[in-house]
Formats: structure tokens, C-alpha cells, sequence
């Protein structure tokens, strides 16, 4: 301690070396370096509120015409005159195709996770990691042709058949799977979702399975716990955040994805209690009829975005309150 | 300073008589162990007394915690490491490959350095280990949960917050709550790997005054860095350096007139 005040002292002594000089030139870098990063994060909020903007601004003659029933109206005949436009379908295909892929991609994928990070070989790790991050990386136009050509046939063919005549005569699970199969349908487009969403929910699942101390998992083996036991009840919990994250980024990615599904859907209006039928999604209608739309009709898809964005909306929001609720009962 | 330290507590909390010979519960023969090519046990010869204290003192890397994760087989989770030679809890041999390690580890409980309770609630945390075994109601569960929490000495200070995360705990109730856990199950063999590196030292001596509660009705094997520690807590201390078993004798004895030249060096704090 004394020898730095020396030391300072010495150095005063030594050269007119002019503190607030060097102090103000800090400040204005700091300054600089502040308005850089709050000009960058108020841009995000001014891009979100233009397009929100310009969102509502687009649908105002359709919201206009058409009210709240547009919400529930079925028929989508933008051909008449005038026309009649309702979002009930694409409504009801996004959710339904997003919440079949949920289903398929929520437990195979943190099945992976759970292999790739608790019980899989060390030698076959990084392949198999490799090959999901791959999964990530083709492109979605790449999935719609995969599943018109390849994967819609094959359905048609073995799947579909097999679980109509299994479950005809069923009470309501009858009606889900009811025939005939079809190239197009719900389903199809919900695997391809699946399939697409997958990579997501592992690689996030990995990383933070990854994160769990070594340490928790050894107490929980040191009291005789099952490798299937430690996961469901140490490693899930203790990664809860961490997975809900990634299934919610899976899940936005599902609701919005449309070029693939457009391939597949069959982009039909209509509703059919069966997943085997075509339907449609926001996104796959939009991407099918805009290019073709004027006046009113392309006022409707543009109401339809919009709906996309506030049903994107109140997922994540109700994520939200989902992960509280879990903290709570966890006794947070 | 340590060496007065020690010398003092030594003589002062450890009784003077040795206790009897206790029926062996954990024997170990000739006991090898490998981490892949390195060579960690030695030819380690030892038995832990039926409800005696057995601590475990030595250098870091001389293989203490090594040789109390070959007790309950923790080893086996990683691949690469394995144990030879003969290693028997009463008439069952630990090391033989197809025991039920399940089984083994309701048997054979182990409390870490660090504080590991589970991410659910305080009650949560006692009733899981106690589900894996048992079958038992709901009244039932309550009264083991509030048994081992008392067991753990940690039921006057959660009583009305069972309901809490078992995160929210402090460091040395989250290691009586990891204690009280262990104990649950009703293991008869209790490992202790460093219990209280991470406490403070009011927590350190109501963690200490537990594991000689526990010894009671348990068998403890503590592996601990903290010499007077040993002197307060075990019955009988092994030193162990580079792998090898140096010592092993009554606590008395080693902190008192150890026989060997290096467990001597240690304790006086010559090195380590």
C-alpha cells in the first residue's frame, strides 16, 4: 500500500500526465459506446411496432367488412362477389398441425436429448449430434419436396390405411382418423413439422441437460435412482427453463413455417374432423393466394398474418404462465 | 498452529479407552482401482466396523474419494474406470457385475461435498428417495418424512415450509436436508464425501454432531481435509497417500503416536 502512493507519487512528479484529459476521452467512448447499443435495441422496438403497424393498417378494410366473425366464419370464397372471406380454417390447421407436431417432436426429441446426453456411447455422440444439426439446416422448401414426392405417398399407402381401418367404428377417434388417405392431408403436414422442429427441441434440450451438475445427478443415482428415474424427476426439472425455451422456439418455428407445409397441406378451406384430410395453414395461405390477390381478398390475408402474429403471441404468453406455474408448484 | 490444534482436540474429544472391536460391516481385500491407466488404489486392506466412524484422511489425489465411490459403485457411471479385488457388505460382494446397484445404494447412501438437493420441494426432496422403495401412504409418508427430517436434525427449522423449495435452503440446511435424505431410505452404510467443505463452521459442528448421532444406528465412512474433523467425529482414521493405504488404526492412535513416519508428517502439517 505504501509503495504504490510512492510509486503515484513518483509518477506525477515524473510527466505532466493530465487525468481529466485521459478521463473525458474515456467518457466519450462510453458515451459513444452507450447510444450505439441503445439506438440498436429501440430499433428493434420500432421495426416490431412497423410492422404491427403496417400489419393493421393492410387488414383495416377486411377488419372493417368483416368484424370478429371473420374469426369464425368457414367459407373462404374469395371469388364471389362480394367476396366472402373466414379464417376459421387456416385458424383451426395451424393449431391442429402445430399441436400433432408437438406431440411427435416433444417426447423424440428430448428422448434424443436424453440418449445423446445420459446414455449414449461416447463414440456415437458426436455422429448422431452431427446428424441433427444437419437436420436443422436443410432447407424447408427441401422438406415440402421431401414430403410431396416421398413421404406423402408412403403415408398414403401403409400409415394412413392402417390406423383408418384400425380405428373404424371407433367413437370420436373414428372420426380423427377417417379416410380416405390422402398425398395431402393435416398429418402429413404435421410430421414434416415435426421432423423440421425436431433439431430444435434437441439441441436445445442437449445444451442444457448438459448444464446439470454432475455432482446432483450422482446424488440421485447414490440413492439407487434409475437412469429413467434421475431424468424424469432430477435432470427435467432442474432443466425445465432451458427445455420449455426450446419448445417454445420449436413451437413458433411450427405455427409460422409455410413453405413446406404449403407443399403438403392441400390448402383446403374446409374443415374435416379427420387429420388423414387437407386443410390449410395461416402461413400456406398466404403463401398460396397472395401473389393473386387484390382489393378485399388481399386485405383478408393480410388480417390472416395478423392473426398469426397475435395467436404467436398468446403461445409464448401462455408459455409464460405455464413455466410460473410450474415454479410455483416446484416451491419457488 | 495446526499442529497444536490438532494435538489438543485430538486428546480432548476422543475417548481415551478404544472402543471395542465392532463386526465388520464393509470389507475390503486387495482392492484395485483404475482410471483408465492410471493406477489410483492400491492394494487397499481395510474393514469398516459395524456402526463405527471411519474417516478417511490424506493429501488431495490420494485416493480417498476414489476408494468411498468404489463402496457404493459410483464409478460405474462413467466409463473407463474399474475396480479389482474383493469388496464384500456382509455376504454380498459389491464388486460383482451383476449386482443390483439399485439395490446396493439403497443399502449403501452417500452424502456429497456440495450441497445436492433435488429441484423439487423440502418434502419432495425426503418422500422421493423413500418412493423408490416403499409403497406407503400418505399419513405414513408425513410421519417418515418429519422422522428423517428430525434425523437430520433440520425439522424445527422447515416444519413450516415443507411446501418450499429445497433450493431455498441454506447451504448447511441443504446439506442436513441431503443428510436427512439419505438417511430416508434406510441405508445401512453411510458415505460422507467432504460433508462440510462448503459449510460454514455452525453448520460444520451441527453436521459434525449429526454423523455421530447417525453412528448409532449406521455405519459412516467420511472422507474429510479437515484434520480435527477426523479427530472429532471417527472412531478410526485410514491415511492414505498416493494411493496406498498407509495407516489405519484407532483415531486415538493416529493423531496420538502414528507408527508411520508419513502419516506423522501429515498431521503435524508438514505436507499436504
Amino acid at each position: 500500500m505504501a509503495d504504490m502512493a510512492v510509486q503515484s507519487d513518483v509518477m506525477e512528479a515524473a510527466g505532466p500526465y493530465d487525468r481529466a484529459k485521459a478521463l473525458s476521452a474515456f467518457k466519450l467512448g462510453d458515451l459513444t459506446f452507450y447510444w450505439i447499443t441503445r439506438i440498436s435495441a429501440i430499433s428493434v422496438l420500432l421495426i416490431l411496432g412497423g410492422i404491427i403497424l403496417s400489419l393493421i393498417v393492410g387488414a383495416w378494410p377486411a377488419m372493417k367488412e368483416y368484424g370478429f366473425a371473420f374469426l369464425w366464419t368457414q367459407r373462404w370464397a374469395p371469388s364471389a362477389d362480394p367476396p366472402v372471406l373466414g379464417a376459421l380454417g387456416p385458424i383451426y390447421g395451424t393449431l391442429i398441425t402445430s399441436i400433432i407436431a408437438m406431440m411427435i417432436a416433444i417426447p423424440v426429441g428430448i428422448g434424443i436429448a436424453v440418449f445423446l446426453t445420459e446414455l449414449c456411447p461416447q463414440m456415437l455422440r458426436r455422429p448422431i449430434g452431427i446428424a441433427i444439426e444437419l437436420l436443422a439446416g436443410i432447407p424447408s422448401i427441401i422438406y415440402g419436396m421431401w414430403g410431396f414426392f416421398v413421404l406423402g405417398p408412403f403415408l398414403a399407402n401403409t400409415f394412413q390405411p392402417f390406423m383408418i381401418r384400425i380405428f373404424e367404428g371407433v367413437p370420436v377417434l373414428g372420426a380423427v382418423f377417417a379416410g380416405p388417405p390422402s398425398y395431402l392431408s393435416l398429418f402429413n403436414a404435421a410430421l414434416i413439422l415435426a421432423i423440421m422442429v425436431l433439431p430444435f427441441i434437441t439441441a436445445i434440450s442437449v445444451d442444457v441437460f448438459k448444464t446439470v451438475p454432475p455432482v446432483l445427478k450422482e446424488a440421485a443415482y447414490g440413492m439407487g435412482c434409475t437412469t429413467w428415474e434421475v431424468v424424469r424427476s432430477v435432470v427435467i426439472p432442474y432443466t425445465r427453463v432451458g427445455v420449455i425455451g426450446g419448445i417454445m422456439l420449436a413451437l413458433g418455428r411450427a405455427l409460422g413455417e409455410t413453405m413446406a407445409v404449403t407443399f403438403i397441406i392441400g390448402n383446403s378451406f374446409r374443415i374435416s374432423s379427420s387429420i388423414f384430410a387437407p386443410g390449410t395453414t395461416i402461413s400456406a395461405a398466404i403463401a398460396s393466394e397472395f401473389a393473386e390477390s387484390d382489393g378485399l381478398h388481399q386485405s383478408g390475408l393480410i388480417l390472416l398474418g395478423l392473426l398469426l402474429f397475435v395467436l404467436t403471441f398468446f403461445v409464448l404468453a401462455g408459455a409464460r404462465l405455464m413455466l410460473m406455474r410450474l415454479e410455483r408448484k416446484a416451491g419457488k | 498452529m495446526t499442529e497444536l490444534s490438532v494435538s489438543t482436540t485430538a486428546a480432548g474429544h476422543v475417548p481415551q479407552v478404544p472402543l471395542p472391536e465392532a463386526p465388520p460391516k464393509v470389507t475390503v481385500r486387495n482392492l484395485n482401482f483404475y482410471y483408465g491407466e492410471h493406477h489410483a488404489l492400491k492394494n487397499i486392506n481395510l474393514t469398516l466396523g459395524t456402526n463405527r466412524v471411519t474417516a478417511f484422511i490424506g493429501p488431495s489425489g490420494c485416493g480417498k474419494s476414489t476408494l468411498l465411490r468404489v463402496f457404493n459403485r459410483m464409478y460405474d457411471l462413467y466409463p473407463g474406470q474399474r475396480a479389482v479385488g474383493q469388496l464384500m457388505l456382509d455376504q454380498t460382494n459389491i464388486l460383482d457385475p451383476k449386482l443390483d446397484l439399485n439395490l446396493l445404494r439403497a443399502r449403501v447412501g452417500m452424502v456429497f461435498q456440495k450441497p445436492t438437493p433435488f429441484p423439487m420441494t423440502i418434502y419432495e426432496n425426503i418422500a422421493f428417495g423413500i418412493r423408490l422403495y416403499e409403497k406407503i401412504s400418505k399419513s405414513e409418508m408425513d410421519d417418515r418424512v418429519e422422522k428423517a427430517l428430525r434425523g437430520g436434525a433440520l425439522w424445527n427449522e422447515v416444519k413450516d415450509k415443507l411446501n418450499a423449495s429445497g433450493l431455498s435452503l441454506s447451504g448447511g440446511q441443504q446439506q442436513r436436508l441431503c443428510i436427512a435424505r439419505t438417511v430416508a431410505v434406510r441405508p445401512e452404510v453411510i458415505l460422507f464425501d467432504e460433508p462440510c467443505s462448503a459449510l460454514d463452521p455452525i453448520s460444520t459442528a451441527k453436521v459434525e454432531e449429526l454423523i455421530q448421532e447417525l453412528s448409532e444406528d449406521y455405519t459412516i465412512a467420511i472422507v474429510t481435509h479437515n484434520m480435527q474433523q477426523a479427530a472429532r467425529v471417527s472412531d478410526k482414521t485410514a491415511f492414505m497417500y498416493l494411493g496406498e493405504l498407509i495407516e489405519f488404526d484407532d483415531t486415538n492412535k493416529i493423531f496420538t503416536s502414528p507408527s508411520d513416519r508419513r502419516t506423522q508428517d501429515y498431521i503435524t502439517g508438514r505436507f499436504g
